[in-house]
């Protein structure tokens, strides 16, 4: 193999100019101002100062980690079933399935949330039907409920996926010998296929609150300007105010808590499988 | 976000369009705001002078400045007043040939001379129009836009039932205005006072914050009120006639949109034919027919606005002229500032 060694240089190259150095760009914006015109940049702690020491960041900060929260568990819990029936399907269903679930990722992602606008509406599907039998309208545009809906709806197929492709992997003579030494069902289930899955279940966790926490698009179609995630900061220093060093700051502070979940999902995965 | 996708898509045809010509034809590139083109324009303006236009659309004056500044190369642009004001105190743009521009004289007066570029050397106005009012007629009388302006968006009686426009620039020019101070103004007290009035907005009425979703949703009745450009209003009252447009006597915003030449234009002699072309009073017609925004054209305005005009009955479509109204300028503190606070206006909603 040491022949093709050479053969990644140019993937080298290529990741060093097209991740790493904006990311070095970034943490440099984020440690600076803008200096005079002698010392076009000085060092300083001020952007994160700014960000701590601001009651209405750290709501904003706050709201976004529990939107992805609930966006992540939602998936897991709406996922799960889904995944696990896929895993138990004959091949040829098994294909058509996972073509099934991936097909709305084909559309782009914008589209797919217009559509919730039309269907979460006030005078939408759902509450014209709910007008039929004399309910409503329900007001659940510009609401945090349509937020999470979308959120679950554009991320959940990074769950089934996630789940399904561990429990494919599961040996299906574990569950029999489960069977054989009496467990019931409910329980062969809870003491092998969960924990079987469960590197699935932490990648999934992670595939879907990473998007979800930095999300912007969706969060201001559906939840109106007003309903600001991190995102919708981070977007509004750079376009708007035209402040990057500070926009810089937020999305690193926002890198470092992802890095930290990332950590201790990581941490919960490993002693997960050394207990089994 | 609808801009995104047409400007998406329109990108992918101008490159599918590059790939299809085989001989070389002259390239004119265009930046300018989404949907801002009459249908036939474009292709009228390559059959008449065999060439090629490549269009590129931006969402935000700041957002096509980020661009320019980065060293992208266009012909012609369609920025607002006060970002041609900065351009031209960065010595971004060229002079206009003004031997090729012989259509000058179809400006209407209005749109002449304006205080950003006196003597029009460099640039000419495309559309133009104000910030106002879109109102409900059945659910908002009249009278109570009339007695309050835009403090009617702090009236208890229209909780839940508004939008504001979500943009920094004319959410606090709609406070100032309100308070009766210049929307230019540099007085932090002023601004601080603007900001509780927008604060006190948020609390008493609950606005939801949209930008181009206030169309659609305006048009299909879903709340009473709304901030709009005076463009997007006509659009709407041509579809809803129910809806009414109201400029409040506080004053409010007038702004022109206009084509500019930038000194790195590669083909600056197309750049000026295409901005003659533009004043032809055909091509003015498609374009305001199309979009709906005013005109700059004095024949078309005096044709639209007739009796039996397109918009003789749209009260959105002709600008008023009142000394109360304002254009905004290019001034990079202010804009920070504003920017700063409406971030925290709009997120305490």
């Amino acid at each position: 193999m040491k022949q093709f060694r050479r053969m990644t240089y140019p993937y080298i190259v290529w990741a060093l100019i097209l991740i790493v150095a904006p990311m070095l760009l970034i943490v440099l914006y984020a440690f600076t101002t803008k200096g005079n015109d002698v010392v076009t940049t000085r060092f300083t702690l001020h952007n994160f100062a700014r960000f701590f020491s601001d009651s209405l960041f750290l709501k904003v900060l706050l709201r976004s980690l529990k939107v992805a929260a609930i966006t992540t568990i939602a998936c897991l819990l709406l996922g799960y079933y889904p995944a696990y029936y896929i895993a138990k399907c004959s091949e040829t269903f098994k294909m058509r399935w996972v073509l099934i679930i991936t097909f709305p990722t084909w559309i782009n992602m914008l589209v797919r949330t217009y559509a919730w606008i039309g269907i979460l509406q006030d005078d939408g599907i759902i509450n014209t039907v709910l007008g039929w039998i004399g309910i409503g309208p329900i007001q659940m545009m510009y609401t945090e409920f349509a937020v999470i809906v979308g959120m679950v709806y554009n991320f959940i197929p990074f769950m089934i996926l996630q789940i399904y492709t561990s429990l494919t992997k599961m040996d299906g003579s574990l569950l029999e010998a489960a069977n054989d030494l009496g467990a019931n069902k409910f329980q062969s289930f809870l003491r092998v296929t969960l924990p079987l899955s469960l590197p699935g279940i932490i990648s999934g966790i992670t595939l879907v609150f990473l998007p979800a926490v930095s999300s912007f698009c969706i969060p201001s179609m559906l939840g109106g300007g007003q309903y600001m995630l991190v995102g919708n900061v981070i977007e509004n220093y750079f376009l708007h105010s035209g402040d990057w060093n500070f926009g810089s700051a937020i999305s690193m502070i926002m890198a470092i808590i992802i890095i930290v979940s990332m950590y201790i999902t990581k941490k919960v995965d490993v002693t997960e499988k050394k207990e089994a | 976000m609808k801009k995104a996708i047409v400007m998406v898509s329109l990108v992918v045809i101008a490159m599918l369009a590059m790939t299809g010509c085989g001989k070389k034809k002259e390239k004119l590139k265009l930046f300018l705001p989404g949907e801002y083109l009459g249908e036939n324009v474009i292709a009228d303006f390559e059959k008449e002078y065999n060439c090629q236009v490549i269009i590129e659309n931006f969402d935000s004056n700041e957002s096509m400045y980020t661009k320019l500044q980065a060293g992208d190369k266009y012909d012609v642009l369609i920025p607002s007043d006060y970002t041609i004001e900065r351009l031209l105190k960065e010595n971004y743009l060229q002079k206009l040939d003004k031997d090729a521009i012989t259509n000058m004289g179809n400006l209407a007066d209005q749109v002449k001379n304006l205080s950003f570029d006196p003597d029009n050397d460099y640039s000419i106005p495309y559309f133009w129009g104000t910030v106002g009012i879109i109102y409900n007629k059945k659910n908002v009388p009249l009278s109570d836009l009339e007695a309050e302006g835009f403090a009617i968006f702090k009236n208890p009686k229209y909780k839940d039932r508004v939008y504001m426009y979500d943009s920094a620039r004319d959410g606090f020019m709609i406070a100032l205005k309100t308070l009766g101070y210049s929307c230019n103004t540099e007085d932090d007290a002023e601004i601080e006072e603007a900001y509780n009035w927008l604060i006190e907005m948020n609390k008493t009425t609950k606005p939801v914050y949209v930008t181009d979703e206030v169309i659609d949703n305006m048009k299909a009745e879903r709340m009473d009120l709304a901030i709009v450009y005076s463009g997007d209003a006509v659009d709407i009252i041509s579809e809803n006639p129910n809806m009414g447009y109201y400029t409040p006597a506080c004053g409010t915003n007038v702004w022109y949109d206009s084509m500019v030449i930038p000194k790195n234009a590669e083909n600056p002699e197309l750049a000026n034919k295409f901005i003659n072309f533009m004043l032809n009073y055909d091509q003015c017609m498609d374009g305001t027919e199309t979009v709906g925004y005013t005109s700059p054209n004095k024949d078309v305005l005096a044709k639209v606005t007739a009796a039996d005009g397109e918009y003789a009955d749209n009260e959105a479509y002709l600008p008023r002229t009142y000394e109360k109204d304002e254009i905004f300028h290019d001034n990079e503190n202010l804009r920070k500032k504003l920017g700063e606070l409406w971030i925290k206006v709009v997120a305490t909603n």
